[in-house]
């Protein structure tokens, strides 16, 4: 193959309209969130529906975009660590914000306990068992029969870490621990008994509503798992109109979006 | 050296044993496939040749979410098997398998195809002069011919195997012991605060487990090439 | 003893072909192009005939009215081809006794001493084809068709790949090959000094199509002359 065969003539402008299509597509590459009028949240998965109802209501008002990212907060907080460029985080934990407040990347000043979430166990819609009680002791092995208890990842995850926590304060984790399925993040543990290929899960009150193929047959008792507050926080390089943001949130507005979807609402309202 | 867990050894022997067997079973459907698509024209060859590159062009979790749909308990496929055979996939190590060799069989088909097209089919067509039907064209000779291709392909595999984590883990989940392979055990360290460190032995080990396979692979190929050109 | 009588179209060239041999040693005589590998490959069975039928010795091979197409691998014709097409991977010493393997035949020690005795390839057993000269190839590749106890032999330009000096050495192993092996062969060439002495029957061949039969007058003509006198 020899492009000495074709005249640098004709090859030039065989492949200008290619070089101008290239040319084009970068240049029509929408612009990096670096314009003043988007802002950048990091959220905790379980905040998806709620939040992106809040967003679309700021957006609303202010005419500033939100792009929102939803993960498991444990990879947010280390996805901030590594300079991701987020404007505002909002934490499943206490402890995960206490480790960003430490590691500096958010602006503790700007850090507000905001909203409050119940830990449950869920099974799918057409599940035989129903209405469970969730004590200490409970035989939660025989509740999984032979399949398993869908959880986010114990050791990192918020989620995952509230269920360890409850079922250790019941004294039924070591029958628990065979048989958990741990996912990357509560929704996705939420999905697998939505799919119905687990036989049980343990996510939050606002995930089980969020989602019409699963019913929620049990709830973990008060003081068995530390209370799950959301932390929400802006970052020290965050946009000026995060300011706005973080005040939005606690709007009256805001908290019945919140309270509609089933979190508790923690704070008093300031507007 | 280096300082691992006994849960560190669990995940590293559960990858070396998920990514032997997820190579084992693909290797003889890759060879065939390959073959298949070197050799053969029919109907629908473009659309067996997208399918079978589909989990290398799709995000690993798509691919993962399509074998949950497909292979979870309640998929149609996995449920079949469960029922009739007892194999299950869902939450097992034989899940991990299967979405390893799914996500290596691309690979494995394109090394082998190559170099199948590569073997002269004049040699193929002589050998069928002298009494060999198709079948024993192919073992006596396309695949000995192909050989080092079979075994690049194979350690390819291996390697995608063992790295293999955003279809493991949304297909199976983690669970230690079960599902939780090298790449899952590293992402969940990384997770959590002060777990660098151990992550970062487990990455070593997986690194040199790569190391190794090429080295095995690369003294195969030799050996395999000597057979064939040697004197 | 073997009818030929068959047409393809490959490409632009179309091949319509049509002769008979009689035992002995007959050329396929003809310039590069004229379809004389195309027809061997036909009556090998390596590639299949648009129409025709192709019989040998009584038992049809192709037959395209009566659908039959026997696969190569069934069809006992020994082939030469000119890059030797030696498999790599084995010894010389295996590639002799592919065939016969192949082919179920018990071990045939006579013919095996009596065959590289005559193609003087005894001190070659044990080398691989990678590590022979061209003029020892070929001499295994012919080897390697006779052991396989074919009931004919197709030479498909066995030589041509092959300097002066090569071919020289080699013609009187096929001269002794045509005078003891006693099989009817098909020798393919486009050399008249080859073919002159190997062959006695000549069958040219121009532009896809048999032009005349005959004998060694067939190679002096020019090709013009040839079409004129059909």
């Amino acid at each position: 193959m020899s492009f000495r065969v074709m005249p640098f003539r004709v090859m030039r402008f065989r492949l200008l309209p290619v070089l101008a299509l290239l040319a084009a597509l970068v240049a029509a590459q929408p612009a990096p969130a670096q314009d003043a009028n988007t802002l950048t949240v990091f959220a905790a998965a379980s905040l998806r529906n709620a939040l992106d109802d809040f967003n679309a209501q700021y957006t609303k008002a202010t005419g500033v975009k939100v792009n929102a990212s939803y993960a498991a907060t444990s990879a947010l907080a280390k996805q901030l660590e590594s300079g991701a460029p987020a404007d505002v985080f909002i934490s499943a934990d206490i402890k995960w914000m206490d480790y960003t407040v430490e590691h500096k990347l958010v602006n503790a000043g700007t850090r507000v306990n905001l909203l409050g979430n119940e830990l449950v166990m869920i099974a799918p819609k057409d599940s035989k068992l129903d209405k469970v009680s969730i004590a200490k002791g409970f035989d939660i092995a025989r509740l999984a029969g032979d399949g398993r208890i869908a959880v986010a990842d114990v050791k990192a995850v918020p989620a995952g870490r509230y269920a360890k926590a409850a079922l250790e304060s019941l004294g039924v984790f070591d029958k628990a621990e065979p048989k958990l399925a741990q996912a990357e993040n509560v929704r996705a543990a939420l999905a697998y008994v939505s799919r119905g290929e687990t036989a049980i899960g343990i996510v939050y009150a606002t995930d089980a509503k969020a989602d019409p193929s699963v019913k929620v047959i049990g709830a973990f008792p008060e003081g068995s798992y530390p209370p799950v507050t959301y932390p929400v926080a802006a970052t020290p390089a965050a946009k000026p109109a995060a300011a706005g943001y973080l005040e939005m949130l606690r709007s009256r507005a805001a908290r019945a979006t919140f309270e509609k979807y089933g979190f508790s609402y923690l704070i008093k309202p300031t507007t | 050296m280096l300082d691992l867990t006994p849960q560190d050894w669990t995940a590293i022997m559960l990858s070396l044993r998920v990514a032997l067997v997820a190579t084992a079973f693909a290797l003889p459907p890759g060879v065939a496939v390959a073959w298949l698509l070197a050799r053969k024209d029919f109907w629908g060859k473009s659309i067996l040749n997208g399918v079978i590159y589909l989990p290398l062009v799709l995000p690993p979790v798509v691919t993962g979410y399509l074998l949950l749909l497909a292979f979870g308990r309640k998929g149609p496929v996995g449920a079949f098997l469960a029922e009739q055979f007892g194999i299950v996939f869902a939450f097992r190590w034989t899940g991990a398998a299967l979405a390893c060799g799914v996500m290596s069989f691309p690979l494995m088909v394109g090394a082998i195809r190559l170099s199948i097209e590569a073997i002269d089919r004049r040699l193929e067509d002589a050998a069928s002069t002298l009494g060999a039907n198709g079948v024993w064209v192919f073992l006596t000779v396309t695949l000995p011919l192909a050989l080092p291709g079979i075994i690049a392909g194979a350690v390819l595999a291996f390697a995608r195997a063992l790295g293999e984590f955003g279809a493991t883990i949304t297909f199976v989940s983690n669970i230690p012991g079960e599902t939780q392979t090298i790449s899952a055990a590293i992402y969940t360290l990384t997770q959590v605060p002060g777990g660098d460190a151990q992550a970062l032995n487990l990455v070593i080990v997986a690194v040199a487990l790569s190391l190794a396979a090429l080295i095995v692979s690369e003294w195969f190929n030799r050996r395999a090439g000597a057979r064939t050109h040697g004197a | 003893m073997l009818t030929v009588d068959v047409e393809k179209t490959l490409g632009e060239t179309r091949i319509a072909a049509r002769f008979e041999s009689d035992g002995g040693a007959t050329a396929l005589f003809g310039p590069s192009g004229a379809g004389k590998t195309s027809i061997v490959n036909m009556i090998a069975g390596l590639v299949t005939p648009d129409r025709g039928r192709i019989v040998f010795d009584g038992e049809a091979l192709f037959d395209d009215m009566k659908g039959l197409d026997m696969p190569a691998y069934q069809r006992r014709i020994g082939c030469v081809f000119q890059e030797g097409r030696l498999f790599p991977h084995l010894s010389v010493r295996r590639n002799l006794d592919y065939g016969r393997w192949m082919r179920g035949l018990p071990r045939d020690g006579g013919q095996f001493a009596q065959v590289v005795d005559m193609l003087d390839i005894g001190t070659l057993m044990e080398r691989r084809p990678g590590a022979l000269s061209g003029g020892e190839r070929q001499r295994v590749a012919l080897g390697r068709a006779l052991l396989m106890k074919p009931r004919a032999l197709l030479l498909d330009e066995p030589l041509a790949s092959l300097d002066t000096a090569r071919k020289r050495e080699i013609l009187p192993y096929f001269e002794r090959l045509r005078d003891e092996a006693k099989l009817p062969m098909i020798y393919v060439s486009h050399d008249a000094g080859e073919v002159r002495r190997i062959a006695r029957r000549v069958v040219r061949l121009e532009d896809g199509r048999v032009v005349a039969t005959g004998g060694h007058e067939l190679l002096d003509e020019p090709a013009s002359a040839a079409l004129a006198a059909n």
